[in-house]
């Protein structure tokens, strides 16, 4: 009698539970399509095609590197350095196109440049045992420092088209020919970063969802200890993670570099924030075991659609701080309402 | 009463010194098959930095483990696992924001033919094991934070026996149970000893001590100061071996006294 009470008890709480989690996703959404609608009578460029893959586009760097935050997140640390080593990672790629190699297995040299910085965040956390934070605001300014340091400051530019195809490219795009001799674009296409945002979602949300090393992830971050004697592999585990972040900000920085036919590296200043931003919205618990793909791509567009309309709406780069300050701090407090008892 | 087999477990000599401190100190102990075990003693007497040397999730400073005859080496939890020592630790070690299913089968998924995770087939075995601890466990699906404390103990326990076990450590198994739940525990461990699964039982609860075991050891200050058959001592006598670390003067195995 006593043991159904208690199942019958734990069974609401976990219903409860259960909404309270589509909850904060639904509140997430609604958001996101409150501010679309606001923005929409504010401007009636807001709407069109065009500002769409706009901010698909802008959105699709901080996507990247919140869906590799994200994974670092849960497994209960952080990562600073994502803003420096894409920077690092897209100075790599360009020194190295400029030196003459092609440009795909220069970009490849990129991702594999931040997949190290990643691993070296990792080791430091795990077999020096210093703690997230410190490791990877160490991170933030060696791979800074490097970028720097390799370009002289100075922006590496002449890199020729075939580099700039990643972040200016589009698939679909119809172009006519009009009588007059001038083209008119039909449709812009989707833009490449977009196609490579949603191909690297889907996988990471497999990866978490579906595989034995997100089920770990989860895990580490849920209860280390829990985790280490039930057999997992936990240093291994978020290693894994940290330098998946590293790779993903390698490929952030190749798509934004490629986007500027530029590689700049002073780029990516304060990016980590905007993915952390990503992350926490979407649902991300900071003390780990909690985030999902899902909820951060909603953070991410929420943070672009954001910037977009304020920028269309002619409120200054200073204001919109303050907004997404503001926005940051809200979801975290939903978040916590939600999860007191 | 000595077994022709060689024990399941022989732990000979076993050291653990932290720094200048000596947790465990050169403490030897055996367990047979089908045999309960109880390790009593003060907290901070030793007796779970010893259990968690068995089950692999510390490095002893010194001493041997044997397992059925064969020295061993536990490099980590998994490499105890794969010669059936399992573990319910005090704690219950679950990762709270996953479920039950995830939980049992932590560190050891099932996986499809692809070597993605196959929740259907945890979820269905797991219903299975946990519904012959609690027939009322239906809520398989939830974090298993919002679980009950009885709940989540038998999800501990399930996650114990689901395996191929043939030597279980219980550290408390009941602390977190009401009576009816403690009453089920006590029933599990008979049946597993019925199977000849050796159990060594960390409790602090005479009752539960008096009514299971076979035997008991005494640990006080990283020492043992006693080992012997249930039949031979009083709840005194225990009770004077965990706080003074010795038997009371005047003791004579209480078999004996009986058989006079």
């Amino acid at each position: 009698m006593t043991e159904a009470t208690q199942a019958g008890g734990g069974e609401t709480a976990g219903a409860l539970k259960f909404s309270a989690d589509t909850f904060h996703r639904l509140t997430a959404l609604m958001t996101l399509a409150l501010l679309i609608v606001v923005f929409a009578f504010g401007n009636a460029a807001f709407l069109s095609v065009n500002n769409g893959l706009t901010v698909l586009l802008q959105t699709s760097v901080i996507g990247l590197l919140g869906i590799g935050m994200t994974m670092v997140i849960i497994t209960g640390g952080i990562d600073l350095s994502v803003g420096s080593v894409l920077a690092l990672s897209g100075v790599i790629t360009g020194l190295s196109v400029k030196a003459g190699l092609p440009v795909i297995p220069a970009m490849m040299l990129g991702v594999v440049t931040g997949a190290l910085c990643g691993a070296f965040n990792g080791f430091v956390i795990t077999r020096m045992r210093i703690t997230p934070f410190v490791a990877t605001l160490g991170m933030m300014l060696i791979a800074r420092g490097l970028a720097l340091q390799l370009t002289g400051a100075a922006p590496v530019s002449g890199l020729g088209e075939p580099f700039g195809i990643l972040g200016n490219g589009s698939l679909f795009r119809v172009v006519e020919l009009r009588e007059n001799g001038f083209p008119r674009v039909v449709f812009p296409g989707i833009p490449y970063p977009v196609i490579l945002l949603v191909i690297v979602a889907a996988a990471a949300a497999y990866l978490l969802r579906r595989r034995q090393l997100g089920r770990h992830i989860y895990a580490t971050g849920s209860n280390e200890e829990a985790a280490r004697l039930a057999g997992v592999l936990v240093d291994r585990t978020k290693i894994m993670a940290y330098v998946m972040s590293g790779a993903l900000a390698g490929l952030a920085g190749n798509v934004l570099m490629s986007r500027l036919v530029t590689a700049q590296p002073s780029e990516g200043v304060m990016y980590e924030l905007d993915a952390i931003a990503a992350a926490v919205i979407g649902g991300a618990s900071l003390m780990g075991g909690v985030g999902g793909i899902s909820g951060t791509m909603i953070g991410a567009f929420i943070i672009g659609i954001l910037r977009n309309g304020l920028n269309m709406a002619g409120v200054s780069a200073f204001i919109q701080q303050i907004v997404i300050g503001f926005v940051v701090i809200g979801a975290v407090w939903i978040d916590q309402l939600r999860n007191r008892n | 009463m000595t077994s022709p087999a060689p024990p399941l477990v022989e732990m000979i000599g076993i050291e653990k010194h932290f720094g200048g401190v000596h947790a465990v100190n050169g403490v030897s102990l055996k367990l047979f098959p089908g045999e309960i075990v109880g390790v009593l003693g003060h907290n901070g007497a030793g007796k779970s930095c010893l259990m968690r040397i068995l089950s692999g999730a510390m490095l002893p400073t010194g001493g041997e483990i044997r397992i059925r005859g064969k020295t061993v080496s536990f490099d980590s939890p998994n490499d105890a696992r794969d010669l059936g020592i399992e573990t319910i630790y005090q704690t219950l070690a679950l990762a709270d924001h996953l479920d039950a299913p995830a939980n049992l089968f932590l560190g050891r998924e099932i996986k499809t033919r692809f070597g993605n995770l196959d929740d259907a087939r945890m979820l269905s075995e797991a219903r299975k094991v946990l519904a012959t601890l609690n027939p009322n466990f239906r809520n398989l699906t939830d974090p298993v934070l919002s679980l009950s404390g009885g709940q989540r103990q038998v999800i501990a326990i399930a996650r114990a026996i689901y395996f191929d076990v043939k030597v279980l450590i219980m550290d408390e198994p009941t602390a977190a149970l009401g009576p009816s739940e403690t009453a089920m525990v006590a029933d599990l461990v008979r049946r597993l000893k019925a199977q000849g699964i050796g159990i060594l039982l960390v409790s602090h609860d005479m009752h539960d001590v008096f009514e299971l075991c076979d035997r008991v050891v005494v640990m006080n200050k990283g020492n043992l100061v006693g080992e012997h058959d249930i039949e031979d001592v009083t709840k005194d006598d225990i009770l004077s071996l965990i706080i003074k670390g010795e038997l009371p003067l005047d003791w004579t195995p209480r078999s004996a006294e009986m058989a006079q």
